[in-house]
């Protein structure tokens, strides 16, 4: 299992740089992991796309469908490649702290 | 030049990639413009160095065995395994085309031209066709038939080592499987079968499967209901938001029937659609509602999902994950299963799983596309194709159209639509792979994803470009329809990763958005050109 140290802290995460235990995930480890994705610093916009994610994927185990996710939050799909520039599954859900979705998605 | 790979650089004890692959050394795409300056340098940045490595990437994830014993062990559970392969008893299935691959080939190397992963690579040895197959026949003529000096003098030999075995389970993994050289071969002999049946020995015998096929795959679906993570909840709480979305968007009512029993039709997408695509389960239900069509969905564990990645490495996989999905339309008691637009379940379902369900689990299977034929062709629909007044393209899923010879049914839909369709060169049952055939698409990590946009998929990427060199501005907005998920995900990652929505205004979807898109009874611009 890799370990990648974020500002100064170690995380280990799994072959896509995904936090591998998504518990120990807080407002910090999401500004670390934010630093992965070229954000320099997290603005309401990016946490209420984190937001939104980490409550869904408590409720369900999974993360949104992404239409759902822009519905919800009310952020245009081409917004939020702007948030997170690896788009809405590799970018946001890594700072949100969630396994990184599986399946033919 | 980079040096020629050879067999024995297999079993190299070193902890150096046995092959590198340059993007210098790879055929130039024809695209007008500069590339995106991230391609020079964006692969191969990320060198693996555990294990034994291959070309720089990876996929299968496994400790490295410490102790002798260990290593002889493993090679020694190959061995055996090996053998299992070529017995009646543990292999039934695919034994007499895989004896047939061993015993005829004539090393003409036909193949070679065949393989789009080979081509596109610079014509690298270690993904020549025959490289993997080649290694496999002197394994087998030597630990199978019985070897001696006239076997080795006839056939060559290749010593067994761990560093082998474990580079000859990761290069299983280099092959889409899309047979299109066991087409080419005037003999018929299959390398793809043969990458297949080194991968189910890797996965039966020692354990060894890719992540995302086996424990976040075929294992999460059996446990949850679907490879995705849904669980029946999450589905149904995912399609009561597509129908809202739907009945908006269309200006009709729409409504996902559930677990209904005695429909004629039971409906299963791969969910992945559900999750990232839901504009074509969205458009199946516009369709068939508008055509009368009774039909209903599940919501049992595994109906909501076609997807049975076993086809791709492990058979006994393949077979829990094909009954459940023929006891879920047995205990609904419908007259058929029709598979969505998802060309690995073709393969599994509709033909593999037919050496596999006997009595009464023999419930009539068909393709989606066989259908949406029907459903257009018969006149069910009104339509005004001229909604589609845009270039669209069609890439044939391997599963589905060389396997299965499902070739027409799509192109007469097209034709009907789709008044600027065009082929690629070529096309149909001469079709090249996407590049994300058999779970490629789904696989990422370690460089994979680049691995792929830049070497398997390179070919169908050019053949998009040809296809469309006529209008390539961004501003004429055009559409390459491919009905299968694994196809449209990698058609997606490759797009993106040489930016070509935004450089060229190519965009991806589904066949069944492109009949809703032209339905008279539904509002116009079904098709949204945004990105995803």
């Amino acid at each position: 299992m890799p370990i990648v140290e974020l500002n100064g802290r170690p995380y280990h995460v799994d072959d896509n740089g995904f936090l591998q235990d998504p518990q120990i995930w807080n407002d910090d480890v999401a500004r670390d992991f934010a630093t992965t994705e070229g954000i320099a610093e997290m603005t309401d916009e990016h946490w209420k796309l984190v937001r939104y994610l980490r409550e869904y994927y408590l409720q369900f185990g999974i993360a949104p469908m992404v239409r759902k996710l822009c519905k919800e939050t009310g952020l245009k799909l081409a917004r939020v490649y702007e948030l997170f520039p690896s788009g809405p599954a590799n970018g946001a859900c890594k700072v949100a702290g969630l396994p990184k979705p599986t399946g033919c998605v | 030049m980079r040096p020629r790979t050879k067999f024995s650089d297999l079993a190299r004890a070193d902890r150096e990639p046995v092959a590198r692959i340059d993007p210098a050394d790879l055929p130039p795409l024809s695209s007008p413009g500069p590339p995106p300056a991230k391609l020079a340098a964006a692969w191969p940045a990320r060198m693996d160095a555990a294990g034994y490595p291959l070309d720089g990437t990876r996929v299968l994830a496994f400790p490295d065995p410490a102790t002798k014993a260990e290593r002889d062990a493993l090679v020694g559970a190959f061995l055996s395994g090996l053998e299992k392969l070529f017995s009646r008893e543990n292999n039934w299935t695919f034994l007499q085309p895989l004896l047939l691959s061993m015993e005829h080939c004539a090393r003409c190397q036909t193949c070679s031209d065949a393989c789009h992963v080979f081509e596109s690579s610079g014509r690298e040895e270690l993904y020549r066709p025959t490289f993997r197959s080649e290694i496999f026949r002197r394994l087998y003529f030597e630990h199978v038939k019985g070897g001696g000096l006239v076997s080795a003098w006839q056939h060559g030999r290749v010593e067994v080592t761990w560093p082998l075995v474990a580079r000859l389970g990761e290069l299983a993994y280099r092959c889409n499987l899309c047979r299109r050289c066991a087409q080419a071969c005037p003999i018929g002999v299959d390398n793809g079968l043969i990458a297949h049946e080194i991968r189910k020995l890797f996965s039966q015998e020692l354990g060894i499967a890719p992540t995302e096929l086996h424990a976040s795959g075929s294992m999460l679906q059996m446990k949850v209901g679907s490879s995705t993570g849904m669980n029946a909840a999450a589905v149904r709480d995912n399609a009561s938001f597509i129908d809202e979305e739907m009945t908006e968007k269309t200006g009709v009512a729409v409504e996902t029937p559930w677990d209904v029993e005695g429909a004629d039709v039971l409906l299963i997408h791969n969910a992945g659609e559900i999750l990232s695509w839901p504009e074509n389960p969205g458009a199946f239900a516009v369709i068939l509602n508008a055509a009368g069509i009774s039909w209903t969905m599940s919501s049992d564990i595994a109906g909501y999902d076609s997807v049975n990645y076993g086809v791709w490495y492990d058979d006994a996989q393949l077979a829990r994950v094909a009954r459940m999905h023929a006891e879920i339309a047995k205990a609904l008691k419908v007259k058929k299963i029709v598979v969505g637009e998802c060309g690995h379940a073709h393969k599994a379902l509709l033909v593999v799983a037919d050496r596999l369900l006997d009595g009464d689990l023999r419930i009539p299977r068909e393709s989606a596309l066989t259908l949406l034929r029907d459903i257009v062709a018969g006149g069910r629909l009104r339509l005004d194709p001229s909604r589609n007044d845009f270039p669209v393209t069609l890439h044939d899923p391997c599963n589905v159209v060389r396997l299965m010879g499902v070739v027409e049914p799509q192109r007469e839909v097209l034709r009907l639509v789709c008044p600027r369709f065009r082929e690629m060169t070529p096309h149909g049952v001469d079709n090249y792979c996407c590049g994300g055939g058999s779970g490629f698409a789904v696989m990422g990590g370690n460089g994979f994803q680049d691995w792929r946009s830049q070497v398997a998929g390179r070919r169908k990427l050019q053949q998009v470009l040809d296809a469309f060199s006529d209008c390539l501005e961004p501003a004429v907005r055009k559409y390459v329809c491919a009905p299968c998920s694994n196809c449209k995900g990698q058609i997606r990652d490759l797009l993106a990763f040489h930016d070509v929505w935004r450089r060229h205004g190519i965009m991806y979807g589904g066949l069944a958005e492109l009949v809703v898109n032209a339905m008279k009874d539904v509002n116009p611009g079904f098709i949204e050109w945004e990105w995803r």
